[in-house]
C-alpha cells in the first residue's frame, strides 16, 4: 500500500525520458506509409508526383516482401501490405524513405492512385444488421434448460449499439529499424506493449534474410491503451523491411491524421438482448444475447476481444436460463483492435442499460432491481465457472451508500417536476476476469529472471513495458518489499527480446496480476532458498556467490481448466469487481449533459502503489465516461474522424469530480487493475440520462446531436398518441 | 533566413527556412526532445512552450516569429525555481502517467503558477484546458498544480519572480 514515487516521473517532466521520436541513428532516413485512399478496390496505377528524385527514394511493396506477407495474428489473414487488391481504407500499400522528412510527406500526400472501385461496406450498422457479414469462428456459451419461457414472465427485446473508440494515446505510433547486415540482425526499436509480438512481426516479413529480429522499446512509450497491442507488429515488419533495403536505419512516426484513420479501433457492437422476467419475484429467469462486433476488414485478433466480450456479456446477474452467441462481422474499414476493457466495455454498455430498462418497465429502483438479481456466492457464471465471493455485491452496497443513490433519486425526481433542465443519477456495474482468457497463461507460459549483483543490486527483467501505468514502478515494489530491500538498490531492465526473458506480453490486465504476483513469490523463493534475514548482509558476507542469476515460470493455478470448445468451465482465476454511480445536470436548451459527479468503487484486492492504482483509475474512468458521453469517431455522411480537431477528447474543462474507492485491498493478491476502470463507467451515463429524462437512448455517445433527434422522436410520439 | 532568439535564457542565432516550425527547431536543430509533438495542429499542447514569457503550441509558431524573442521550453523551466517546485508538486501524487503530455503540463503550469498562482481549481481547470492528457484522468493534474500554488508563497521572495 505504500506510495513509493515512480521512477520515471522526473526525467518525464525535465524532457530527459526519450520516448520514439527522441532517438536518431547515424545516417537515419525517415519513411512513412502509403496507404489506400478506396474502401475496396483493384490498384490500377500509383502515380508518383513530378518533380522529385526518385533515386533518393526506398520503396518498398507487397513484392519485396523476403518472408510472408502475412502478419502474425490469432487469426493470420491480414498482409502487411496491400497486392493488388485493397479491402479498406487505410491498408498499407507501400512504404517510402527518404533522408528528408518533409519532403518525403509532401511526396506522399501529392502521390495518387487509380482504383477499379469495387463495393465496400463502411458503415457500422449496415456491416452489423446484415447476418451475411458475420465470419470467422462463432462461440456460444450455452447455458439453457430447455424449458419453455412461462407465459407470465415479462418479455423484453432490445438492440444496443456501441460505437468505435479511439484509444488517442498521446505518442503516435513509431518505430525505428536499424538493420545490421553483419550479424544478420535486425535491430529494432519500438514503441510498443509487446516486444515479443514485433519480433515475430519482423521475423515473419524478413524470413531468411535476417538472423534474428532484437527489439527494444523506447524508454517512455507515451501511452497505449490495448493500440499498441498488435498495429506495431505490422509497423515493425515495413520499417525493417524499408531498413534493409535502403541499408540506413529507417524511423516511421505517423502523422497523427494518419494514426486516428489507419490504426486499430475499439470494436463498434450490436448487441441484441432478449429477457424474460418473473414479475412476481423480479428475476430475470432467461436470457439470450446475440453479441457481434465489427471486426473491420480482417479478423487479426478480433476473435480474442470476441471471446472476452461473450465471457462478459451477461454482466454481474445470475440468471438462470442462459445462451450467449458471438460473431464477428466483416466490413471494409481497418481492423479493429485491442482497446482497454477488449469487448467487455461494449458488453456492460447493453446489459446495464437493458437493466435499466426492465427495472424502469416493471416500475423499480435500478438498485434494487440489481440487487435481486446480482451474482450470489454460490451462484455460477453461464460458462459454469462458481461464484465464490460476494465483492460485486459489496462494490455496489458501498457505491450506492457513498453516493447518496437513493436520497437524490428521490430528491431530482422532485426537482425534475418544476425544471425544464433535468437532474439524473444512474448506476453501472462491470468486472474484468485477469490474465489471458481461459488455458492462455498456462501456453504463455511467462517466464522471469532476475540477477543479483555483488554489490547487491537486484536487476529485474521482464518484456512486460511500462507505458505510463506505472508497471516498473509497481513491479519493482512488488519484488523488493516482499524482502525488504531497499528501493534505491532494484532496477528494472528496459525490455529487449535479447535481454529480458518471454514474460509475455503488457495486456489483459495481467502485468501486476501475472507477473507482478509472480516476482513476489519469486522474492520469497530466493529468500528461501539463499535462506537470508537481509539480502544485503547476505551477499556482503558470500561475495564469491555473485553476481548470480535466477529464473522462475508462471504456474497456473489447477483449479483453472476452461474447454476452449465449448466454452465450458472456468474462464478466469480472478476477476476484479466494480460498481460506478454518476450524476448529470441536463440542459434542456443546449441538448447537453453536464457530468457533476461520478463515483467508482473497485475490489482490485490488494493495492500495492495507492497513488498510482487511484491515478490509473481515474484516468480509465474518464476513457469510460467519455465513451459513452463525447467520443464520436464515425458518424454516417461523415466518414471516420481525422484528428484531434474532430475527434473529441475530454478536455480539463469535461470532467466531473471522479471519485474513486478501492475496497478488499487487504486481500493478498493483487488482482487486473488496467482494464476494469474502462469497463463499467460509460452506461451510467446513459443510464442517468435515462433517469432525468424518461428518454431511452440504445446508443453511444450521447452528444448533443443525438439527445436531439431522440427528443424530437419522443415529441412525434407524443404528438401522435394525442391525436389518436 | 538568420534568426536571433533566446532560448532558455541562452542567445541562440540560426540560419534556417522562416516556415520551419518552431517545434521541428527546437527538436531538430538545438536537441531539445523534451517538448514533444502529438497532434501537429495546435489541438493538445504536448508542444507547449514560453513565446516572451505566453504559452503558445510550438506546432503552429513558424521560425520568422521567434525572431528576436525568448522562448522558453521545458527544459529551461525545469531548472527554474518554480519549475522545480511544480516538478516536486507533480511528482509526489504520482500525477505523470505516460508522460508525454507531461512537459507540455509544466509549461503551461509554470505560466499559470508564475503570474496568478492563486489556489484555484475553476482557474486552474481553464489555464490547462489547451493541454489533453489521455492518461491520468487530470485530477491528479490538478492537485499537484493546487500544491504547487500552496507552496509558492513559502518559497523565497527572489524565487518566486
Ligand atoms: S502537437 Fe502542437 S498542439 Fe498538439
Ligand atoms: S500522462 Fe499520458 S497523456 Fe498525460
Amino acid at each position: 500500500m505504500k506510495s513509493i514515487r515512480k521512477i520515471d516521473a522526473i526525467p518525464k517532466l525535465n524532457g530527459s525520458w526519450k520516448f520514439l521520436d527522441d532517438y536518431s541513428y547515424k545516417g537515419m532516413i525517415h519513411g512513412q506509409l502509403l496507404y489506400s485512399t478506396c474502401h475496396h478496390g483493384i490498384i490500377k496505377q500509383i502515380h508518383f508526383p513530378d518533380g522529385y528524385d526518385l533515386s533518393e527514394f526506398t520503396m518498398v511493396s507487397a513484392a519485396d516482401i523476403p518472408g510472408e506477407n502475412i502478419v502474425p495474428e490469432p487469426v493470420c489473414d491480414q498482409p502487411y501490405m496491400a497486392d493488388k487488391e485493397v479491402f479498406h481504407f487505410g491498408q498499407v500499400i507501400m512504404g517510402i524513405a527518404h533522408p528528408n522528412r518533409k519532403l518525403l510527406r509532401e511526396f506522399i500526400s501529392n502521390t495518387s492512385i487509380e482504383y477499379e472501385e469495387l463495393p465496400a461496406i463502411t458503415d457500422i450498422k449496415e456491416c452489423l444488421d446484415n447476418e451475411k457479414n458475420a465470419f470467422g469462428r462463432e462461440l456460444t456459451i450455452d447455458h439453457r434448460t430447455g424449458k419453455k419461457p412461462d407465459p407470465n414472465w415479462v418479455h423484453h427485446h432490445k438492440i444496443y449499439y456501441t460505437p468505435h473508440q479511439e484509444q488517442a494515446y498521446l505518442e503516435p505510433q513509431g518505430m525505428i529499424a536499424v538493420w545490421q547486415p553483419k550479424d544478420k540482425i535486425m535491430f529494432v526499436r519500438a514503441t510498443c506493449q509487446c516486444p515479443f509480438f514485433v519480433k515475430e512481426g519482423v521475423e515473419a516479413i524478413m524470413g531468411d534474410t535476417i538472423k534474428e529480429a532484437v527489439i527494444e522499446t523506447s524508454e517512455g512509450i507515451g501511452g497505449a491503451f490495448g493500440g499498441k497491442e498488435d498495429f506495431p507488429n505490422l509497423l515493425a515488419g515495413i520499417t525493417s523491411l524499408l531498413s534493409y533495403k535502403s541499408g540506413k536505419p529507417v524511423k516511421i512516426v505517423l502523422d497523427r491524421s494518419d494514426d486516428i484513420q489507419i490504426t486499430t479501433k475499439r470494436h463498434p457492437a450490436r448487441i441484441e438482448i432478449e429477457t424474460w422476467t418473473d414479475p412476481k419475484t423480479k428475476k430475470i429467469m432467461k436470457i439470450d444475447i446475440d453479441y457481434r462486433l465489427d471486426a473491420g476488414a480482417y479478423q487479426t485478433l478480433s476473435p480474442v476481444v470476441l471471446a472476452r466480450g461473450v465471457l462478459h456479456a451477461i454482466s454481474g446477474y445470475s440468471i438462470p436460463d442462459a445462451f450467449i452467441r458471438g460473431r464477428l462481422f466483416h466490413s471494409n474499414t481497418p481492423s479493429n483492435g485491442a482497446f482497454r476493457g477488449f469487448g467487455a466495455p461494449q458488453a456492460f454498455a447493453a446489459m446495464e442499460a437493458h437493466i435499466d430498462n426492465i427495472a424502469s418497465d416493471l416500475k423499480m429502483n435500478p438498485y434494487k432491481f440489481r440487487k435481486i438479481n446480482l451474482f450470489k456466492i454460490g451462484d455460477e457464471f453461464p460458462t459454469t465457472q462458481p461464484i465464490l465471493e460476494d465483492h460485486l455485491s459489496n462494490c455496489l452496497e458501498r457505491v450506492i451508500d457513498k453516493s447518496n443513490y437513493s436520497k437524490k433519486l428521490k430528491e431530482f425526481k422532485e426537482w425534475n417536476k418544476t425544471h425544464k433542465d433535468k437532474k439524473g443519477i444512474g448506476i453501472s456495474i462491470g468486472y474484468h476476469g485477469g490474465g489471458y482468457t481461459g488455458n492462455g497463461e498456462k501456453v504463455l507460459n511467462s517466464e522471469v529472471k532476475v540477477v543479483i549483483e555483488k554489490d547487491a543490486i537486484v536487476k529485474i527483467y521482464v518484456s512486460n513495458t511500462d507505458m505510463g501505468q506505472g508497471a516498473h514502478t509497481t513491479l519493482a515494489q512488488m519484488f523488493f518489499e516482499a524482502i525488504d530491500h531497499p528501493r534505491e538498490k532494484c532496477r528494472i531492465q528496459l525490455p529487449n527480446t535479447s535481454k529480458t526473458p518471454n514474460s509475455g506480453p503488457t495486456v489483459a490486465s495481467r502485468t501486476i496480476y501475472i507477473i507482478g504476483n509472480l516476482l513476489r513469490k519469486f522474492a520469497f523463493k530466493i529468500k528461501d532458498e539463499l535462506g537470508f534475514e537481509n539480502l544485503e548482509g547476505y551477499v556482503a558476507s558470500n561475495q564469491n556467490e555473485f553476481p548470480r542469476e535466477f529464473r522462475m515460470n508462471f504456474v497456473q493455478d489447477p483449479s483453472v481448466v476452461f474447454d476452449d470448445e465449448n466454452y465450458v468451465g472456468v474462464a478466469y482465476k480472478d476477476y476484479s469487481w466494480a460498481a460506478c454511480v454518476t450524476e448529470i445536470y441536463y440542459h434542456a436548451d443546449t441538448y447537453q449533459i453536464e457530468l457533476t459527479k461520478s463515483w467508482s468503487v473497485m475490489d482490485i484486492g490488494k493495492v500495492v502503489n495507492q497513488k498510482i492504482a487511484t491515478g490509473q483509475a481515474e484516468g480509465g474512468v474518464l476513457q469510460g465516461l467519455a465513451y459513452g458521453l463525447c467520443e464520436f469517431f464515425y458518424k454516417p455522411g461523415y466518414g471516420r474522424m481525422h484528428g484531434f480537431t474532430d475527434y473529441a477528447l475530454p478536455t480539463t474543462m469535461d470532467l466531473p469530480e471522479i471519485d474513486v474507492e478501492f475496497i478488499h485491498n487487504d486481500s493478498p493478491i493483487a488482482k487486473g487493475l488496467g482494464e476494469i476502470p474502462m469497463d463499467f463507467p460509460a452506461p451510467s451515463v446513459r443510464n442517468a440520462f435515462h433517469n432525468a429524462t424518461g428518454i431511452f437512448i440504445n446508443e453511444y455517445p450521447l452528444v448533443p446531436e443525438r439527445i436531439y433527434s431522440y427528443m424530437q422522436r419522443a415529441t412525434d410520439r407524443h404528438r401522435q398518441t394525442q391525436t389518436v | 533566413m538568420i534568426i536571433k532568439f533566446i532560448l532558455n535564457k541562452k542567445e541562440v542565432s540560426i540560419d534556417v527556412d522562416p516556415m520551419k516550425r518552431l517545434l521541428d527547431i527546437l527538436r531538430e536543430d538545438f536537441g531539445l526532445t523534451g517538448t514533444k509533438e502529438s497532434c501537429g495542429e495546435g489541438e493538445c499542447g504536448a508542444c507547449t512552450v514560453l513565446l516572451d514569457g505566453k504559452s503558445v503550441t510550438s506546432c503552429l509558431v513558424n521560425a520568422v516569429h521567434i525572431d528576436g524573442k525568448e522562448v522558453m521550453t521545458s527544459e529551461g523551466i525545469a531548472k527554474e525555481p518554480i519549475g522545480k517546485l511544480l516538478i516536486d508538486c507533480f511528482d509526489e501524487p504520482n500525477a505523470v502517467q505516460c508522460g508525454f503530455c507531461f512537459p507540455g503540463f509544466l509549461v503551461t503550469s509554470y505560466h499559470y503558477v508564475k503570474t496568478d498562482g492563486e489556489k484555484n481549481l475553476d482557474k486552474i481547470k481553464k489555464s490547462l484546458s489547451g493541454n489533453i492528457c489521455r492518461c491520468t484522468g487530470y485530477q491528479k493534474i490538478f492537485e499537484s498544480v493546487m500544491l504547487a500554488c500552496e507552496r509558492k508563497p513559502l518559497m523565497n521572495a527572489n524565487e518566486r519572480e
